[in-house]
């Protein structure tokens, strides 16, 4: 793989006494978008957060941009490059717009390039220019989401970690996020590690990806080769081969070929 | 002649027992998440309604009733109520394929097929217009078939009110088919799974299982209340003598496990009386054990260290023939209270009175460990051909690495090539509508089992291997792989292990890895993997892999070693053709499948 940015080897991350993660290693590459598929509890959010600090990794490591960071305080992290936009949007409900993405360059002092990147932001998402001066609170679902990755957008990262873009949206407006983390990606170089459970979404706008069963990664593959297996069809896209009777409710066995 | 509780064949018998047993409970099957109990009256009216069905649909004596479908109540309804009404059943594997389900509907020319839901009725479905003696099919599970309709297919309740009818309608009809076979008739085809061309259709007589029965107590004597747990398939002959023949006899109540992944748990909830399991079972259980005791606390595992040494000491003991001293006896004792009690309940072996284990050969240490633990182990042999049961080993004399002695009523011997031979009431009445391959098999009246084997001075006899497996090497020696493997399956990391070699200058053997324990390997040791053929490829698992051979190579004489290996790098299951129900690997198409792989290593060995 050509230019590694974020290692991960052999995590294990434990709720109280629950391993929720049991020995990942996964490697992103400079540059692009690698996703991680899983079902509710796979342990996908885990990873991020113990990639971004928020947990530590009894085990294993993490390595960004070739230097350690777990057990990192989630500041330091960020400091690093790396962004974390939580599931569930987290922004401020009863700052603006205009201050939640003030927020997110916090630590930054150009106030040139601060404005330039509040344009780019306005340029990506023309409906957050539009409420610029509206409360967060008041914003809907897809428009919290859409300040959520604007926000952490405005600190300039080199890698973005996203943890499931596409809740709770209709479906035009997930197509219309992926479309613009894609082109986040192409235009702005910012590498994504994208944590989904909208598989077919996720599959065609990353490059790379990984499936977590219950704290483990049982498949990986370059998304074009995943979008082909029987088993990523079966259970994360929902596409089956008709039986004969045309309608088929019974799952195969899970083989991860 | 074989009688039990006064009986000749099997619809009698069942008749009697239902009768005398009433509101006795004869099964239990989990209703969401919740044990439901069936009793002897229920299972005798079901079974009853569901033989009824079978005549209004047309059935005639002797005709074959199919079933595919997994454990459970109805399955044994079905059985008991074909044979009731002078029908023949016959078992089919759930993960067999809709190819293999048409070759054994029309080789058995079934008229009747149970499917036990959609998944199971689409592989029929498929392929009903290939099969011209089908008549109708039935479907235990009508979830999602609301909306299906289809003249051919109806479902089991469907099924069972139209029995109840026809048996209200005609008194004294239904008495009079359960009267009607004979002992020496046909009662059930049992196909063999055919690792050598296509499976054959076993055909076993009422006298045959009468007489298996006659031996249901060789484990334990039966006690009221005991409980038994059914989770190998029906369809192999083993499961269907122990689950639904021998409570019969014994009475004992049947609990289905709700899948084959909760078995541990099931076996918990259950806590059997006596329970047989084919050696894969069996060292999983160990394998369980044996990691917890890796991460147990050092006092934990001294503990252990200490009770097993004595609880060795012990079947050491047994095994010599020898009455422990008062000593070695009262530590026992305190071994079992202290910790191997412990160890049998993780299990729920701590009610078991008597275990078994056959259909697969094991690693005598194995067998050790249990008897060590305070478990009555006892391994037992035979095949499909004589009803599953030829050999037991007996509780007074203990010879581990034989199979024991012939059960009592019928003969073993050898032939002059070593091919293990079996006469007795127990041989059967040969392959359906297969004379050519029966008269290959029983010859004067003694089965040819293709088995090679030893006989000792007192009668036990210890399998060698099957005849047509032994390897003979470039060299001119013969090897008998299922040794080797047995030794490679006794280690925790491996789940089944084929030794290759025939005709070869050295043996090699390609390795299935046990997935979970050399995860839980790979994560101790920091070793990083993503998918299933990264780790198999992970330096530390290959090392791993080879220090568990070399091991073994140790105990194996110099021409015998392993010296090179592969893993295969793809997780198995069931439907895959590489492995057997029984998730054995089957060792002729392994050979054929990884044939470059195999290759590959010969390559590579010479060139160097």
């Amino acid at each position: 793989m050509a230019d590694t940015l974020l290692e991960v080897s052999n995590i294990e991350t434990y709720y109280g006494p629950i391993m929720a993660i049991r020995g990942v290693s996964f490697t992103v590459p400079r540059g692009a978008i690698v996703t991680i598929l899983g079902a509710n509890g796979a342990g996908k959010t885990t990873i991020l957060r113990t990639v971004s600090g928020v947990m530590d990794p009894q085990k294993g490591t993490v390595a960004f941009d070739g230097r350690p960071i777990h057990g990192l305080d989630p500041d330091k992290v960020a400091r690093r490059g790396l962004a974390h936009v939580p599931e569930g949007r987290e922004v401020f409900p009863l700052l603006t717009v205009r201050e939640n993405l003030r927020m997110g360059a916090d630590a930054r002092r150009d106030a040139a390039g601060i404005a330039a990147d509040l344009e780019a932001v306005y340029e990506y998402f023309p409906v957050l220019r539009a409420r610029a001066e509206q409360r967060a609170g008041s914003l809907s679902g897809g428009e919290q989401q859409m300040l959520a990755i604007s926000r952490a957008l405005m600190a300039r990262p080199t890698m973005m970690l996203l943890d499931e873009p596409s809740l709770g949206l209709a479906p035009r407006l997930v197509k219309e996020i992926f479309e613009i983390i894609g082109r986040i990606n192409r235009e702005r170089g910012v590498t994504v590690l994208l944590v989904e459970q909208n598989a077919n979404m996720a599959l065609h706008v990353a490059h790379y990806g990984y499936v977590l069963e219950v704290g483990r990664i049982v498949m990986e593959d370059t998304c074009e080769r995943l979008l082909e297996k029987e088993d990523i069809k079966e259970f994360y896209l929902g596409v089956k081969d008709a039986s004969i009777r045309g309608t088929r409710r019974w799952k195969r066995k899970k083989t991860w070929r | 002649m074989a009688l039990i509780h006064g009986q000749d064949t099997l619809p009698k018998l069942f008749r009697h027992v239902v009768r005398e047993r009433g509101d006795a409970v004869a099964m239990r099957e989990k209703h969401l998440g919740i044990w439901r109990a069936i009793t002897w009256r229920e299972y005798g009216a079901r079974a009853r309604a569901v033989g009824s069905g079978l005549v209004v649909l047309g059935l005639r004596p002797r005709d074959v009733v199919s079933i595919i479908a997994e454990n459970g109540p109805e399955w044994l309804y079905t059985d008991l109520g074909t044979m009731s009404v002078a029908g023949v059943t016959n078992g089919i594997y759930t993960t067999d394929s809709p190819r293999q389900v048409e070759y054994i509907v029309n080789d058995s020319g079934s008229r009747f097929f149970f499917a036990e839901n959609e998944e199971q009725l689409d592989k029929i479905l498929e392929v009903r217009g290939r099969c011209p003696q089908l008549v109708k099919i039935v479907v235990y599970d009508m979830d999602g078939l609301h909306a299906f309709r289809d003249d051919q297919v109806l479902s089991f309740e469907a099924l069972r009110e139209l029995g109840a009818q026809w048996d209200r309608e005609h008194p004294g009809a239904f008495d009079a088919l359960v009267e009607t076979p004979r002992p020496e008739d046909l009662a059930i085809l049992v196909y063999t799974s055919g690792t050598t061309g296509p499976p054959k259709g076993a055909m076993l007589s009422h006298r045959n299982i009468l007489f298996q029965l006659g031996y249901a107590d060789f484990l334990a004597e039966p006690r009221p209340g005991d409980q038994q747990l059914s989770f190998l398939p029906l369809s192999h002959v083993a499961e269907r003598t122990f689950s639904v023949f021998y409570p019969l006899r014994t009475g004992a109540t049947v609990n289905f496990a709700e899948s084959i992944d909760t078995v541990p748990e099931n076996i918990r909830e259950v806590a059997p009386a006596v329970f047989f399991a084919v050696p894969r079972i069996w060292e999983k259980f160990y394998s369980g054990v044996a990691v917890r005791m890796r991460e147990a606390t050092r006092v934990g595992r001294l503990a252990y260290r200490w009770a097993i040494g004595i609880g060795t000491r012990m079947a050491e003991a047994r095994i010599a023939g020898r009455r422990p001293s008062a000593g070695l006896w009262a530590l026992s004792r305190l071994a079992d209270l202290l910790v191997l009690d412990n160890v049998k309940r993780s299990l729920g072996l701590h009610r078991a009175r008597g275990a078994a284990t056959g259909a697969a050969p094991i690693a005598p240490d194995l067998i050790k460990w249990y008897m060590a633990l305070g478990i009555d182990m006892r391994e037992v042999y035979g095949q499909t051909e004589n009803c599953g049961l030829a050999t037991a080993m007996p509780a007074d004399r203990i010879r581990l690495g034989t199979v024991g002695i012939a059960r009592a009523g019928t003969e073993v011997r050898l032939s002059p090539a070593g091919e293990i031979l079996l006469r007795g009431p127990h041989v059967f009445l040969g392959y359906y509508k297969n004379p050519a391959k029966t008269a290959e098999t029983v010859v004067d009246g003694w089965l040819h089992t293709g088995d090679v084997g030893t006989l000792d001075a007192d009668g036990f006899l210890t399998i060698t291997d099957r005849m047509k497996d032994i390897i003979i090497t470039a060299g001119g020696k013969n090897v008998t792989p299922s040794e080797i493997e047995n030794q490679l399956k006794f280690s925790p990391y491996i789940a089944d292990a084929v030794v290759i070699g025939d005709q070869r200058k050295f043996l090699s053997c390609l390795v299935m890895i046990d997935h979970e324990t050399v995860a839980q390997f790979a994560q101790e040791r920091n070793v990083p993997f993503t998918n299933f053929a990264s780790l198999c490829r992970a330096r530390e698992v290959q090392e791993l892999i080879g220090d568990e051979i070399e091991r073994v190579n140790k105990q194996l004489a110099r021409v015998e070693t392993i010296k090179t290996f592969r893993l295969i790098e793809q997780i198995l299951t069931p439907e895959d053709e590489e492995l057997t129900p029984t998730m054995k690997l089957k060792r002729s198409f392994v050979n054929r499948k990884y044939k470059d792989v195999i290759d590959g290593m010969y390559a590579e060995r010479s060139e160097r």
